[in-house]
């Protein structure tokens, strides 16, 4: 905290004003329809406090909760993500925000904290995972060392870091692949927000149609910004981006069962052959169907929140002018700051819905929906082999666009996913069909390498490489890697399911700066048989007792004859007992004759 | 014996080996080692390109140890020890049958042609053992020393090798004492293994972080991978708080036998050492197919005593069900996904039983033999042990 109070002081020539409260607190929702009937919608929450209202626990609109973990934890800035689904590219287009309000599936968290050596590093970012894990309800704790790593190239601080102060920090970034967000992180969320969710926007976040998305991501950024000529203010950022299926959160909460849609209200393909009154070849989710905002989040939305500026209207919907858009009464409609959408400023106490009608002319060139954007980079990455011992890992990176592209790649992988680097090859081709016309040399499309290999059980791989595509051309970035058995204790109970592996995350540097990722994977590894640990125990035991009981035998006794030596005394007990079965018949045969005498 | 037999054996090792190298995709089997022998490999031409030059660097191993092995038998230690004379003596192998089934041996055949670094370790034991022989103790403590610095075990052959060297000292240059020669060798091995270690040290950046990542993995056993031995499949089972416990009893038995066998065998110690190689090739933590190939040239030595032996055909036949059937199971397991574990694992513990069966029966051979120099009356009748 001192830091920041001197740095604060180094920085700031006039004293600190208080900021108007107007702007302090920001939030909007940004609907956006996609192709095959899906709406992508985009909540973004945004809380400014002044750095000496910060250092002095005087929390108004700064969630109180989150800044003293910071405090603690010495953090400057922090990004955290909560991701489930994967993001359709090729039908959906660029990323909202492009890609930097996106993690990989599960929890992603990097983090830029105060600390002069690596040692002091992981201390705080210990802190901070706990911390924060107790705050989320996230399992954030289990962001060990194993899943930690340092990452040289991909990630840059967002917010305004003096020099000397960045060279007192690192950076860490940590994975949890196997997180399943759910509702409970949700709630942690909206109770951060300044209206908790009861007005504005918030009051449309429902766990059940959140996470019933098609791909969802809950993103918190905090980092200082210090605008020209004014005073440095620490801001926190809340991002909630889903692609909800129309057709899927439609169906109501107490029926969500799908049920077949009565023949009248099929939209059929006329175009088929088939095409009759019994034959349909169903095409409605090409289209796009009414909806409101009521229908498709599960509920209205309850005015305005009175802490948010006024002057920002908090819903806008980017739609081509020529569709329609209902709105309730009271709210008024703008022209959306990027010229392309409409915006609403709403009646601060009546409930707001937003309602879409569907096209049904005929006209073709009416639009739909606005085209969305194509993607700098399409990335794609599998596995590939068979087995349990080997495997391999292939990434398909495609340039679609006219201008060269050159990004890191970074991957963060498992201790045991032992990697073997000199594998690591590419090849380019002009399509991304898997034919090899050429097969360039690595140099031509791997710039850098940043390679840190794997300790077992003590920390994973990071991969980090700088990669240049051409533009329109495909690379396959392929590399081997071997599997790991591991202990019966650090198998999870559902073993067989297999262990996920990090998504892999792009940070495109040329043309312009942009994120993307590519989704988890799921590693097999061979497993011991659990139900067996005492059988093992005991057969492994006894083929060494066997061994070892064998050969002091052999070394330990004396030789003799096989006749020599006394008798064992199993054998003479035997004997008696023989001997005794032996007189008996005979004492009962010898009395009737003596009898007969 | 002679040169053309010799040469003859040789030549036909080799070119069944390069024969084998040339098929592709044969695996490379390069674990994490000693740091030294990152040098060695580094010196020759790049593998892909050439990869005939890593082919001849095995192949010279191999007829290394053919070598050495030919020696030891041509020396009659095996029926003939200083102190002790077999009366089978007459019957013992020529050292040319000896190299040619160590050659011809397919587990030797397949450590050669998968580029095992174990060769290396046999080839030293088996340099250390002919030089104690021919009666230079000091070559063979440096071999042995290289050997112990590649894998830890062959340290354990220490006292037997000194006993050895004791017994075969040349005439002029003798030390009566036995604690004193033991004494100077066991600091000539410990100089070597220092200055081996010293250079470690300087080549891994002045670190002594290598010692955890060579010698650390085989005290603590982290790594897991499933092999022919016992330890894998024991300790993936074992709960973690009883880890430290078990693996401190595994190497205590492993260490238990040399003092035993040393004791009782003073008079031959060239059997010590064979029966701790096959002690070593079943209980030692990662024990591989080029162990056992080690044991299994040495066992020709003692042709003199196979009548004696009870189980020849028990083991035998364990062995060979062992060797089929261990591949395929593996397979199942890990590549067909049809078998699980417990089938590799019922395989470890059959060829594990069936190499102890051949080497305490082997131990039950010499002893009846050296028992028979005191009791000739007894030859061809039945003993017992009490």
């Amino acid at each position: 905290m001192r830091l920041l109070v001197s740095w604060l002081q180094l920085l700031l020539i006039a004293p600190s004003l208080l900021v108007a409260a107007a702007s302090d607190y920001h939030e909007q929702l940004t609907l956006r329809p996609l192709p095959f009937s899906s709406v992508l919608a985009s909540f973004h929450f945004r809380s400014n406090t002044s750095l000496t209202d910060f250092e002095s626990q005087n929390f108004r609109l700064f969630p109180r909760s989150l800044g003293q973990i910071l405090q603690h934890a010495g953090t400057r800035e922090l990004h955290l993500r909560f991701t489930l689904g994967r993001w359709d590219a090729e039908n959906w287009g660029a990323r909202p925000w492009e890609g930097t309000r996106e993690g990989g599936t599960g929890v992603e968290m990097w983090a830029w904290l105060d600390a002069s050596t690596d040692e002091e590093a992981d201390q705080k970012w210990l802190t901070l995972t706990n911390a924060l894990s107790g705050l989320f309800c996230a399992s954030l704790n289990f962001i060990d060392e194993t899943r930690t790593i340092r990452p040289v190239k991909s990630f840059q601080p967002e917010g305004h870091h003096s020099a000397e102060t960045l060279a007192n920090t690192r950076l860490l970034h940590g994975v949890l692949p196997h997180e399943v967000v759910c509702t409970e992180n949700l709630t942690p969320f909206i109770k951060m927000l300044p209206c908790k969710g009861k007005a504005g926007i918030g009051s449309l976040l429902d766990g059940h149609k959140l996470f019933d998305a098609s791909f969802q991501s809950m993103a918190i950024d905090v980092r200082p910004v210090c605008p020209p000529g004014e005073d440095c203010f620490l801001e926190v950022e809340e991002t909630i981006d889903m692609v909800l299926d129309i057709n899927r959160s439609k169906r109501p909460q107490g029926n969500s069962i799908p049920r077949p849609v009565p023949p009248q209200d099929l939209v059929c393909d006329q175009s088929k052959p088939y095409h009759s009154d019994k034959t349909c070849f169903p095409i409605d989710h090409l289209g796009s169907p009414d909806w409101n905002l009521a229908q498709v989040f599960g509920r209205p939305m309850k005015g305005t929140c009175p802490l948010a500026d006024p002057e920002v209207p908090p819903v806008c919907i980017q739609v081509p002018g020529s569709r329609d858009v209902f709105s309730t009464e009271g709210s008024q409609e703008k022209q959306g700051a990027d010229g392309q959408s409409r915006c609403y400023l709403l009646d601060p106490n009546n409930d707001f819905t937003l309602a879409l009608t569907n096209l049904r002319s005929d006209d073709k060139a009416t639009e739909e929906i606005v085209k969305p954007e194509a993607p700098l980079l399409y990335a794609d990455r599998s596995f590939t082999g068979y087995g349990q011992e080997h495997g391999g890992v292939q990434a398909i990176l495609t340039n679609p666009s006219d201008e060269e592209v050159e990004f890191v790649y970074l991957e963060s992988l498992p201790w045991f996913m032992r990697i073997y680097l000199h594998t690591l090859s590419t090849h380019v081709s002009t399509s991304t069909a898997t034919s090899t016309n050429s097969s360039t040399p690595n140099s031509d499309i791997i710039k850098e390498v940043y390679y840190r290999p794997a300790l077992d059980r003590a920390r994973g791989t990071q991969l980090e490489l700088v990669l240049r595509i051409p533009a329109r051309h495909t690379v396959f970035l392929t590399y081997d890697f071997e599997k790991a058995i591991l202990r019966y204790t650090e198998y999870p109970p559902d073993a067989n399911r297999g262990f996920d592996v990090a998504a892999a995350v792009i940070t495109i540097l040329s043309p312009r700066g942009m994120n993307l990722r590519t989704t988890s994977l799921l590693l097999y590894l061979p497993t011991p048989d659990f139900s067996m640990p005492y059988n093992v125990i005991i057969f492994t035991s006894t083929a060494i007792a066997l061994a070892f009981g064998g050969l002091y035998n052999i070394l330990v006794r004396r030789f003799v004859g096989a006749d020599e030596g006394p008798p064992s005394p199993i054998k003479a007990k035997l004997a008696q007992l023989k001997a005794k079965f032996m007189r008996k018949p005979a004492a009962t045969v010898q009395q009737p004759t003596e009898a007969k005498k | 014996m002679t040169l053309r037999g010799k040469a003859g054996i040789y030549a036909g090792a080799a070119l069944l080996r390069l024969a084998l190298f040339a098929i592709p995709g044969l695996p490379d089997l390069l674990t994490g080692r000693a740091p030294l022998l990152l040098p060695l490999f580094s010196l020759l031409p790049d593998a892909q390109t050439w990869p005939i030059f890593t082919a001849l660097l095995f192949i010279l191993v191999d007829l290394l140890s053919a070598d050495a092995l030919v020696k030891l038998a041509n020396s009659g230690e095996a029926g003939n020890s200083k102190l002790f004379a077999s009366p089978r003596r007459a019957k013992k192998a020529c050292g040319l049958v000896v190299a040619a089934c160590f050659l011809f041996n397919p587990l030797t055949i397949a450590s050669c042609v998968g580029r095992t670094t174990s060769v290396f370790t046999n080839c030293a034991i088996l340099y250390a053992t002919a030089k104690a022989i021919h009666g230079s103790p000091f070559n063979a403590m440096v071999a042995l020393s290289f050997a112990s610095y590649l894998s830890m075990y062959p340290l354990l052959l220490l006292p037997p090798l000194i006993l050895l060297a004791f017994d075969r000292q040349p005439e002029k240059r003798r030390t009566d004492s036995c604690i004193k020669f033991a004494a100077k060798n066991v600091l000539v091995v410990a100089g070597v293994m220092a200055t081996l270690q010293g250079m470690s040290f300087a080549l891994t950046g002045n670190s002594w972080e290598f010692l955890d990542r060579t010698y650390g993995i085989q005290l603590t056993l982290s790594d897991l991978t499933p092999n022919v031995g016992l330890w894998w499949y024991f300790f993936i089972e074992m709960f973690d708080s009883f880890r430290a416990f078990f693996l401190a009893v595994f190497w205590l038995h492993l260490g238990s036998y040399v003092g035993g066998l040393s004791i009782r065998l003073r008079t031959q110690p060239l059997t010590v050492i064979v029966i701790l190689l096959g002690v070593f090739s079943i209980f030692k933590p990662y024990p591989s197919i080029a162990d056992t190939s080690l044991f299994l040239a040495m066992l020709p030595l003692y042709r003199h005593v196979f009548p004696l032996m009870r189980y020849t055909f028990v083991a035998a036949a364990a062995l060979l069900y062992a060797t089929f059937l261990g591949p395929a199971f593996y397979h199942l397991w890990i590549y067909a996904g049809s078998g699980n574990a417990n089938f590799f694992y019922a395989i470890t513990l059959v060829w594990s039983l069936g190499q102890s069966l051949l080497v305490s029966d082997l131990t039950f051979a010499v002893l009846r033999d050296e028992w028979e120099v005191e009791r000739p009356e007894m030859v061809g009748k039945d003993v017992k042990q009490i």
